[in-house]
């Protein structure tokens, strides 16, 4: 088995991680529980972050933008005070090293590799100021923990999740026959209703229709967020009775009865087990460990394992796992900007995230720059993983990530800030040579490219061997 | 709106399918044209871009968001404010619109139709290549895509050595690439082989390292890199966050942002392309229009028919070149869209033949597989 599939399915092997006798068993026996997040900072709830949102967007919109209304010069530094005082620059820095401190040092790799995977199937895309208090924290607290339950459980929490009905605009969307659409003369948002349908369940291959998502946004009238004048749009959602379309409704051919909030769950239990819903997942988890056009064969078994377990995340992730394992050395896999910095973090122990200590905030000024730096890294290479653009998330296709421009980013990474990142006892060049003996079959040849830059140890020397290194054929993709 | 359907047709397209085509070789063609492509994703709504004026049934269904001042385009026609350099442009007849027009999609969904507009085919994600890149490869025009975006559009692939302008924020010796450039072997290379030719034959201009957030530096690049007359053919432009779903506005509010970002992107080029302007054409590209109808958080839902805007010294005239559907509810697509009676391919497809000095029968059946699409260079450009 090529040392390859540590990378296929985790993060490549840290300098003190060594190869497994069992390679498959080694990956596979992480899957059954959830392993603790690791980072010794802050981790602060997803609630206590939703207060830090209301308390930005109350004193901007109600307070600041009422009181400077003459004066654009005075707002504007009103505004950024507050930015600091509600943690809105500082957030987002923290999570993304949350993110990176887990996926660098977890004693199960295999498992984070899937929590990045769900994070992205259930996107969050750039909207409003959800990657600046609330996505991080929703990775955390409602994808994490759905990982050892069902698919249908995750799909219920996701579609609940104060983070998605924000996102997804729920909490404009009225039954126009309920109490509150007749008395405002209101109407549904479909928006929430359509990418659950698309993104999150059946896909388009399901083939519905126009009525479907008409039929569907009714069944999800009334989840919204509660609304207070001080918490604004920040409060819990719950099910508002007064805003729920009455009546029968029929998705995909289904009736749903009358039911209030129940109708919910019954029509997610039935979009998430699905054949089809179960095919086009199955494909995208293939899509992301084994090859971007995976075969039936390839899927079927996943499929299989599916059914078998009534949607068990526990048992399709082990099914997807071995299937990545059958296909290690025919298949190849291009990994996106994020997942390859993940690997060479890992690989060359690199000096990031910062430390604890160092990303401790006190409210007081903007965050360092030294605090901004892998947020920074990762919007360069293109890869800010709670800004993807659309609620699709970012691709898991190679065309989408090979660019003049998108390949010279990775050159820039590896070439001019990564000597930055390298530790101060790890610039030897015997340290390169013993990462890559660990990770790489073909090290030696890998070597002796790098051979004539051996005796420097200067950044720009270290940046000529990494920025050969890191962008190898071997290393870009699997 | 006063007028009924069919006083807006203008020319008939079944005389110039006899007309057939003459390619002039003049002075004139040996000039360089370029073809600029802006991407509005998200659904671009065409109403509030170039608003139809006094429509008792808009007016009704769009009370939040009906747009107080417009600028003035025809009796019938009105143009956002923010969308202020085309309606320079149209007092000197290099600025016009196609309206009720859109790709043949009318499924609402953003993936698939952005998938559709960019490929120009019936099902989605079925085709990996884009017209433009078939377009470009069909007329033997190679290394002449230019893409200011990260990574590469869907719209410009199928064409070999496509170029993009996104740099990162310090200079890159591109000449460790040489180092590496043999190890790429295999099929299963070959994409990031052909990326790092590109890149090692990129000019020197674009060999720097600016701020890339900064859109104005990027279209400044964009406009040189055109201008020049060994330089890029054709440009795409990308553009995001026309879905407004909610607090979609008006004069001002989010749909209005982002057609300031449009104004813009056009505005730079015009200034900056000097002379090249007389022979560019610029055009718009979106999923779908935007529903009739505000909803429930003021904004408005996935539609059908949209818009398309159009720059240019290629432009024929000033005009709003449309087979207007009208607005009544019976008149809308599925009772709440503004209907599409042009296939925007057939703008795309003659946008191509004109700027590619290219038959229009040769493209349609090269890149939009023989698809029935009038040429509508007669009416809309300068051939």
């Amino acid at each position: 088995m090529s040392l390859k599939f540590y990378r296929r399915v985790a993060f490549g092997l840290s300098p003190n991680e060594k190869q497994d006798k069992d390679p498959l068993n080694w990956a596979l026996s992480q899957l059954n529980t959830i392993p603790d997040l690791l980072w010794p900072g802050s981790i602060p709830s997803e609630k206590d972050l939703r207060k830090k949102y209301g308390e930005w967007v109350y004193g901007d919109r109600e307070v600041l933008r009422k009181k400077y209304k003459n004066d654009k010069n005075a707002y504007k530094i009103a505004k950024d005070e507050l930015r600091i005082k509600t943690g809105e620059r500082y957030f987002e820095l923290n999570e993304h090293a949350i993110r990176h401190f887990q996926t660098k040092y977890s004693a199960q790799p295999v498992f984070e590799r899937f929590w990045l995977f769900w994070g992205n199937h259930f996107a969050i895309s750039e909207k409003d100021f959800l990657a600046e208090f609330s996505t991080g924290p929703y990775q955390r607290e409602i994808i994490r923990p759905n990982m050892v339950k069902t698919f249908e459980d995750m799909v219920l929490s996701v579609t609940t999740s104060w983070c998605m009905i924000h996102h997804l605009d729920n909490s404009e969307s009225f039954g126009p026959n309920s109490k509150k659409g007749m008395e405002w003369r209101e109407t549904i948002n479909e928006n929430h209703a359509r990418e659950l349908l698309e993104l999150h369940t059946v896909s388009p291959n399901a083939g519905y229709t126009q009525e479907d998502v008409i039929q569907l946004a009714y069944i999800m009238t009334g989840w919204s967020h509660k609304w207070s004048r001080k918490n604004l749009e920040t409060g819990d959602v719950w099910f508002d009775q007064e805003m729920h379309q009455k009546g029968d409704k029929v998705v995909l051919g289904v009736k749903y009865k009358n039911d209030a909030k129940r109708e919910l769950t019954k029509v997610i239990h039935d979009l998430a087990t699905h054949p089809i819903c179960i095919k086009f997942v199955s494909t995208k988890l293939c899509r992301h460990f084994i090859t971007d056009e995976p075969t039936e064969e390839m899927i079927n078994p996943v499929i299989e394992a599916w059914n078998n377990s009534n949607g068990s995340l526990v048992e399709i992730h082990k099914a997807v796992i071995t299937q990545a394992y059958k296909y290690n050395e025919t298949t190849h896999k291009f990994h996106p900007p994020e997942i390859w910095l993940m690997q060479l973090s890992r690989m060359f122990d690199l000096n990031t995230p910062l430390s604890a200590k160092k990303m401790e905030y006190t409210f007081k000024s903007r965050p360092t720059n030294k605090q901004r730096q892998l947020s920074w890294i990762l919007r360069e290479i293109g890869n800010s993983p709670y800004r993807a653009k659309q609620p699709n998330g970012w691709s898991d296709f190679e065309v989408d990530w090979v660019s003049p421009e998108l390949l010279l980013r990775r050159f820039w990474f590896a070439s001019i800030e990564l000597p930055m990142l390298i530790k101060p006892g790890n610039k030897s060049h015997d340290f390169i040579l013993a990462c890559l003996k660990n990770n790489f079959e073909d090290h030696e040849n890998m070597a002796s490219i790098i051979h004539q830059f051996r005796f420097g140890t200067s950044d720009k020397d270290l940046g000529r061997k990494y920025g050969v290194i890191c962008n190898l054929p071997g290393v870009l993709k699997i | 709106m006063n007028c009924t359907r069919r006083n807006f047709l203008i020319g008939g397209s079944t005389t110039l399918f006899l007309s057939g085509y003459f390619p002039k070789i003049s002075f004139a063609s040996m000039q360089k044209k370029n073809l600029i492509i802006i991407s509005l994703r998200g659904g671009m709504d065409g109403l509030t871009a170039v608003p139809v004026i006094g429509d008792k049934s808009l007016k009704k269904l769009r009370k939040k968001l009906i747009l107080e001042d417009v600028l003035n385009l025809n009796s019938d026609f009105g143009l956002h404010p923010k969308l202020e350099i085309f309606h320079k442009l149209w007092e000197i007849n290099q600025a016009a619109f196609v309206h009720a027009t859109n790709i043949p999609y009318t499924g609402r969904s953003h993936f698939d139709g952005q998938n559709l507009m960019e490929t120009g085919a019936h099902i989605p994600y079925k085709e990996k290549t884009g017209w433009l890149g078939r377009g470009l490869l069909a007329s033997n025009i190679i290394g002449k895509g230019l893409a200011i975006s990260l990574p590469m559009p869907l719209l410009l692939r199928g064409v070999p050595q496509n170029n993009n302008f996104f740099p990162s924020p310090d200079f890159v010796e591109t000449k460790l690439i040489d180092q590496i450039y043999n190890e790429f072997k295999g099929e299963h290379n070959e994409l990031i082989k052909s990326t790092l030719d590109t890149i090692k034959q990129r000019p020197f201009s674009m060999q720097i390292a600016t701020d890339s957030e900064d859109r104005k530096k990027l279209a400044l690049e964009a406009a040189k890199q055109l201008k020049d007359q060994s330089g890029p053919r054709v440009a795409v432009f990308d553009l995001d966050g026309f879905d407004t779903h909610a607090a979609q506005g008006g004069v001002d509010g989010a749909h209005a942002d982002e057609l300031e970002e449009i104004n813009k992107i056009v505005t730079i080029l015009y200034e900056n392309l000097g002379q090249a302007f007389d022979n560019t054409l610029i055009l718009t590209l979106t999923e779908f229009g935007r529903t009739i109808k505000q909803n429930g958080g003021y904004g408005t839902e996935h539609g059908y028919g949209s818009a398309i805007l159009m720059a240019g010294g290629l432009v024929k005239k000033s005009q709003v070149y449309t087979d207007w559907p009208g607005l009544k509810k019976k008149e809308l697509f599925e009772g709440r869209d503004l209907n599409s009676t042009i296939d925007s391919r057939a703008v795309y497809n003659s946008a191509m033949s004109v700027c590619f000095n290219q038959d229009p029968e040769f493209l349609r059946k090269e890149v939009f597989w023989g698809d029935e699409l009038p040429d509508l260079s007669q009416e809309l450009f300068k051939i």
